[in-house]
């Protein structure tokens, strides 16, 4: 088997020491950072998704899969030369203010990650004036913010009434997420995205980037 | 609201009980095994969150707005899911008017460093749950259905060592989960029984397996063990309160000795209620909390109560604790709703 269909399964299978000798043993037979993360990493993220969207799995398979590619590409910084790296976006990602979940949003950042953007993650609890503050700092395409309770979901839209006040709204693009949150509520708050779980918000990501 | 209506002949907590134990009901009881505490009725009674969680009288006042402002036929005065985790002594944020309560930290790394003191019953957190039935049995006893709640030990370990490490642990660690919940499975046992005796009719065992995080066998292998051991132990009807998809699990749950199982409306709740009644298991819910009662109309609500008790629900009402600034004109709309569908 080939060095990188062997980090694929050790991906999928969530063997994060595995991953990461075998990256070392890629590396050492000459394939580049890139290919590796495309071939290897990615690829074997698209097969967790997939069984993932069939429920074949669930959260702690992708999470123990997703752990395997961060440690597996950390092996791969050195080798990268700084400025070389071209992101598919950046995005600004946080648990909205009196919510202090964030398993579903750690996740979403990790996918995100794997696939190619750049991620700010801001943590949880995170005040709607620290949401805006950091689209102002870093200029993000995306804003991803989660709630997982249906207390805290009201402020989504609150972080939207914000960037509106500031004059940003129409500077990133707001995508929401959470288990109580739906579309019909995305699209009352002026959302403009939602996704229900961390793959569907990697192939959102991806297909607004796609259409600019 | 909390009026008896002309054709109703039992008391709250005689529809509810017989309901529990499968007997016949004048009409289908509305109730939360959770909390239908919102800021409405903090302001109708004057009692707000926070101090609702740690003042038993303060918790007493606003869970009885339950039974008297919006006519349901449970009272229950365990709103959030953390008494347990503040008595284990986590640092908590209490929350405010319209936000839970909520763990800061998970201060446990395994399940060798947790104690339980032989004063955890006496603890502000849990004293003031076990405190605020024995007012409401006063007031309510022989007439509401009084509900009480405990965190099972899978909620408990979320709380205790964090929901992420405890997820990644049951592939990578599985013997530590397993050691979380053996640790861990006295909790509910003695905090449900305090409850029973203190005057709870029936209590709700959370413990959030969800189909949103683990799978089927995820319950099966770690957690329905634990529960079969738990439910005897229990001196009184105990239900399972488990949010999001849950369907593929049913048939598990079924068969852990829960009197009912309150569920989410994320699960088709026709599909829920061919397995549950295969499975010989009672249901509880499942009205949409987020599009329904808190976004939606008294016309949607009573859409929803319809179809829920088409489908032969045994117990109708929101499908977790229901978000704080719902209007309390929803809320009603269910207990209006159930009694159009009854005695139409």
């Amino acid at each position: 088997m080939s060095v990188l269909l062997q980090i694929q399964e050790a991906t999928i299978g969530g063997r994060a020491e595995e991953a990461v000798a075998l990256v070392k043993e890629a590396i050492a037979g000459g394939l580049t950072p890139e290919v590796i993360i495309q071939d290897g990493f990615i690829a074997a993220m698209a097969v967790v998704g997939e069984k993932f969207k069939n429920h074949e799995i669930f959260v702690p398979e992708m999470l123990v899969a997703a752990r395997a590619m961060q440690f597996g590409i950390s092996q791969l910084e050195p080798y990268m030369v700084s400025g070389e790296r071209t992101y598919l976006a950046r995005i600004v990602l946080g648990t909205v203010k009196g919510d202090l979940h964030d398993v579903g949003k750690n996740l979403v950042g990790m996918m995100l990650q794997g696939n190619g953007a750049e991620i700010i993650d801001l943590g949880v609890d995170v005040s709607t004036d620290a949401f805006v503050r950091a689209v102002e700092e870093h200029k993000p395409q995306f804003l991803g913010l989660s709630s997982l309770l249906t207390t805290t979901m009201p402020v989504l839209g609150q972080v939207i009434d914000a960037l509106e006040a500031a004059g940003l709204r129409d500077k990133v693009k707001v995508l929401v997420g959470g288990a109580p949150v739906s579309q019909q509520f995305a699209e009352k708050i002026g959302a403009d995205g939602y996704a229900r779980d961390a793959i569907s918000a990697v192939d959102l990501v991806k297909r607004m980037v796609a259409a600019g | 609201m909390s009026k008896r209506h002309p054709r109703e002949t039992m008391t709250p907590r005689e529809r509810v009980l017989a309901a529990l134990y499968g007997k016949k009901t004048d009409r289908i009881p509305v109730g939360n095994p959770t909390s239908v505490a919102t800021v409405e009725c903090m302001e109708a009674c004057g009692v707000y969150f926070p101090d609702a969680h740690l003042d038993a009288h303060k918790m007493a006042t606003l869970a009885a707005t339950g039974y008297e402002i919006l006519g349901y036929d449970t009272i229950a005065p365990y709103f959030s899911v953390q008494q347990e985790a503040a008595a284990f002594g986590c640092e908590m944020t209490w929350g405010d008017i319209d936000a839970m309560p909520d763990v800061r930290k998970n201060p446990f790394n395994s399940p060798e460093e947790i104690e339980i003191s032989g004063d955890f019953l006496e603890r502000p957190a849990t004293r003031t749950v076990i405190e605020a039935i024995r007012l409401l049995k006063k007031e309510y006893g022989d007439h509401v259905c009084l509900v009480g709640k405990v965190m099972g030990p899978w909620t408990l370990s979320y709380h205790l060592y964090g929901v992420q490490k405890l997820l990644m642990d049951t592939i990578l660690d599985p013997a530590k989960v397993h050691g979380f919940m053996k640790k861990l499975k006295q909790v509910p046992v003695m905090f449900a029984n305090a409850q029973l005796e203190a005057g709870a009719d029936v209590v709700t065992l959370a413990d959030h397996a969800t189909g949103d995080l683990v799978g089927p066998n995820t319950y099966r292998d770690f957690l329905l063990p634990v529960h079969q051991e738990i439910t005897p132990q229990i001196k009184g009807p105990a239900i399972l309160h488990i949010c999001g998809r849950t369907t593929d699990r049913m048939s598990h749950i079924a068969k852990a000795g829960f009197a009912a199982f309150h569920f989410d409306s994320k699960n088709d709740t026709l599909e829920a209620k061919t397995i549950a009644a295969r499975e010989g298991l009672l249901l509880v819910g499942n009205i949409n909390n987020p599009d329904v009662l808190y976004a939606g109309t008294p016309e949607d609500v009573k859409k929803r109560v319809f179809e829920a008790a088409e489908a032969g629900i045994e117990i109708i009402g929101p499908e977790c604790a229901v978000p704080l600034r719902t209007p309390n004109a929803n809320l009603k709309a269910v207990v209006e709703a159930v009694r159009e569908y009854c005695f139409r």
